[in-house]
């Protein structure tokens, strides 16, 4: 099964990229830089958070 | 080799470096009780002592704090306390030494039962659905596993003021809002979680053989579950009946924002321990002692579980 | 006990060649039946007190919903709150007071419950009872820990600023912790840091004693000095633990409430609102429950953001 599934979306990959997301969607809700940072952290956190829930039921 | 048995270091430290270790330790751990040693001495001082500058810590010990906590006080004229029937009780006694007169109970003791009715009502309930619930994540295929372990524990990661408000307009439509239920029902949904994960961990260490055993020998599920798998998880349970006990014990967000009278319970009420003038700091700190001592209790129990209730079971040492 | 009793040898035999096959065999309800009536309860009572709240949160922050006014219409306002809510200033920097809080706390307890984790585990004679000992403040209430230390913040009188008199000379009268726009933000931080080292102490303890001993035998018979096992051996094997009280310290303090609202309320002005008192001022002093329930949905989306990261951290922590 996993041999027809393509590399690169394998799930320690995508689980990496996601955190990757979530993590920069906290940053950009806590940061004092910029304000459209901040206004876009929510839609950034909330895709991570998606994309994670989605691949983590992706094959090894 | 002697060394390769030890755990986990191959020079055992030595004796110096231990002690220079064991000093630090020693100092952190002693600075870090100061502030509820301080709270414990201040409980016994006589209302201008407990704002004394410098700070007093050699002072006549009395019991203003615990009768200011316990009962309501009024100024009165020194003629008419001259009237009165002499004092039948120390508080009595404590009051007219400073021209008060005991009015009457204060609120403290009804808070109090509040707390322990809901800390272990909740206690209670989590703890059964928990032990049910893991016994079948533990046991059983359950399809979805995962992700029904990870929602049950989501749940618990909820910021309580983000549940509040939602919370706050179902309870007031089905007349829950103040009541010792609904805050039972609300500290159940939140123990639930840490219920489930910790007794499954406790429970995965069953070993199998036994209840397949008892089946063999006739048992059903449900008396293999009650007469061998309860008796073996004993100690998790207790275990884990503390920790929600801690939790439901010292919650205050949904305390202070879902209840006002009836059902409130003693971490909102302490800061509106009031004295003439200000917060009557003996009656707050008698307060506080009584409130933290079953905990200090709670912490000794618990030690060698400790770790496994803060990482949800994930660390068993 | 019931009325038939299957032979002992037969379900023996089976036993041994299928545990899992007899199981689904005896006699009472099924397994699967067990499995969902005991699951059920738990389920259906997270559905009601956690998920349908949360689903009606989503409900009213697109609408315009007063809780302090239940009968005037409920319009609809699409994504309106969500987009004031962020870019509103004031939320803004409710959230740089919420980072402060964070990377403080954070910093200054690992450091310090990673260097008492590792004095801890040299194994000084009484370390146990110590150890106990240092646990305490985390059993603790965090509002009656915050209403207290109210107490030993007190400008002259209090504790906290006659040590500092004590240590530093600085006369005790002529600050006031909590009052203070500049030191409000640090009585925070310290509160939390008494309170929470210990946890970190915990975790990293556990981390520490994880590492196998035949790994410094190997370093010792390569002679690398204390200090490079340290750096090479210690804190990347025990980082794992490390992360995990990180990210769980992060979650709880970025939702922190009932410290900061007993200890300073937000105060002086909105020095040290973080984000859940302003959200409590937003939703239970102004009732503007709409834009609050968007306020608490970002947070809410954030808080599962972490939550995801730290059950991948608790499954790497658990295989060791």
């Amino acid at each position: 099964m996993t041999s027809h599934w393509p590399r690169i979306l394998r799930r320690g990959r995508m689980e990496a990229a996601a955190i990757v997301i979530i993590a920069a969607g906290v940053f950009m809700l806590l940061q004092p830089f910029s304000m459209s940072l901040y206004t876009y952290s929510f839609v950034t956190t909330l895709s991570g958070t998606a994309l994670f829930t989605v691949v983590s039921k992706f094959p090894e | 080799m002697t060394s390769a048995i030890c755990a986990h270091s191959v020079v055992e430290p030595s004796g110096r470096s231990k002690s220079i270790a064991g000093s630090l330790v020693v100092v952190y751990a002693l600075l870090s009780m100061l502030p509820l040693f301080w709270i414990f001495l201040t409980a016994f001082k006589s209302p201008p002592d407990s704002i004394a500058y410098p700070p007093k810590v050699i002072f006549k010990p009395t019991m203003d704090g615990y009768c200011g906590l316990f009962s309501t006080i009024s100024r009165q004229t020194p003629e008419y306390i001259a009237s009165l029937p002499p004092p039948t009780s120390i508080c009595d006694k404590v009051a007219r030494a400073r021209n008060m007169v005991v009015a009457g109970p204060s609120n403290f003791l009804p808070r109090f039962v509040n707390s322990l009715v809901i800390a272990f009502g909740s206690t209670a309930l989590s703890v059964l659905l928990g032990v049910m619930a893991a016994y079948a994540f533990s046991r059983f295929r359950v399809p979805g596993k995962d992700d029904l372990l990870f929602f049950i524990l989501s749940t618990r990661m909820m910021p309580p003021i983000a549940v509040a408000i939602p919370v706050y307009l179902m309870y007031r439509w089905l007349g829950l809002s103040d009541t010792r239920s609904g805050m039972i029902l609300l500290y159940t949904a939140v123990n639930v979680s840490l219920s489930v994960w910790l007794l499954k961990g406790f429970i995965d260490e069953i070993p199998r053989e036994y209840e397949e055993a008892a089946l063999v020998d006739g048992y059903t599920r449900l008396q293999a579950f009650r007469k061998i798998v309860l008796p073996q998880a004993a100690t998790g349970i207790v275990a884990t009946a503390i920790f929600c006990l801690i939790f439901a014990w010292n919650e205050y967000a949904f305390a202070v924002l879902l209840t006002s009278g009836q059902a409130q319970t003693t971490p909102p009420f302490i800061p509106f321990i009031i004295g003439e003038g200000g917060q009557d700091w003996p009656a707050v700190a008698a307060a506080t002692t009584l409130f933290l001592v079953p905990i200090l209790g709670f912490t000794v129990l618990l030690r060698k579980n400790l770790l496994r209730g803060i990482t949800f079971g994930a660390v068993r040492k | 006990m019931s009325e038939t009793t299957v032979p002992l040898t037969i379900a023996e035999h089976a036993a041994r060649a299928t545990p899992d096959a007899v199981a689904r065999q005896v006699r009472g309800l099924s397994d699967r039946a067990i499995a969902w009536l005991f699951i059920s309860p738990t389920i259906l009572l997270l559905l009601a007190i956690n998920i349908f709240p949360l689903v009606w949160t989503v409900r009213l922050s697109f609408t315009n919903f007063r809780a302090n006014r239940p009968n005037a219409k409920i319009l609809g306002v699409g994504i309106d709150n969500y987009v004031s809510v962020l870019t509103d200033p004031d939320v803004w920097a409710a959230m740089q007071s919420t980072a402060h809080f964070l990377f403080w706390t954070i910093l200054l307890q690992t450091a310090l419950g990673f260097a008492l984790a590792w004095l801890v585990d040299r194994r000084f004679k009484s370390h146990g009872f110590w150890t106990t000992v240092i646990l305490v403040p985390m059993m603790l209430s965090p509002a009656v820990v915050g209403n207290f230390w109210t107490f030993l913040y007190q400008p002259q009188i209090g504790l906290w600023n006659y040590a500092v008199q004590f240590l530093t000379g600085i006369p005790a009268a002529s600050f006031s912790m909590i009052g203070s726009v500049k030191l409000a933000r640090w009585a925070i931080v310290v509160v939390d840091t008494w309170m929470w080292t210990p946890y970190v102490m915990l975790i990293c303890l556990a981390g520490l004693r994880s590492i196998p001993g035949y790994i410094y035998e190997a370093a010792e018979v390569d002679r690398a000095s204390p200090w490079r096992q340290f750096w090479t051996i210690t804190v990347p094997m025990a980082l794992p633990f490390i992360m995990l009280a990180v990210l769980f310290r992060g979650i709880e303090n970025f939702k922190m409430f009932d410290m900061v609202n007993l200890l300073t309320n937000g105060g002086p002005g909105s020095t040290t609102e973080v984000a859940s008192i302003t959200l409590k001022r937003e939703a239970f002093e102004k009732w503007r429950t709409g834009y609050s329930s968007a306020f608490a949905i970002i947070l809410f989306v954030t808080v599962f953001g972490l939550a995801n990261i730290y059950v991948k951290a608790l499954n790497r922590v658990k295989s060791r």
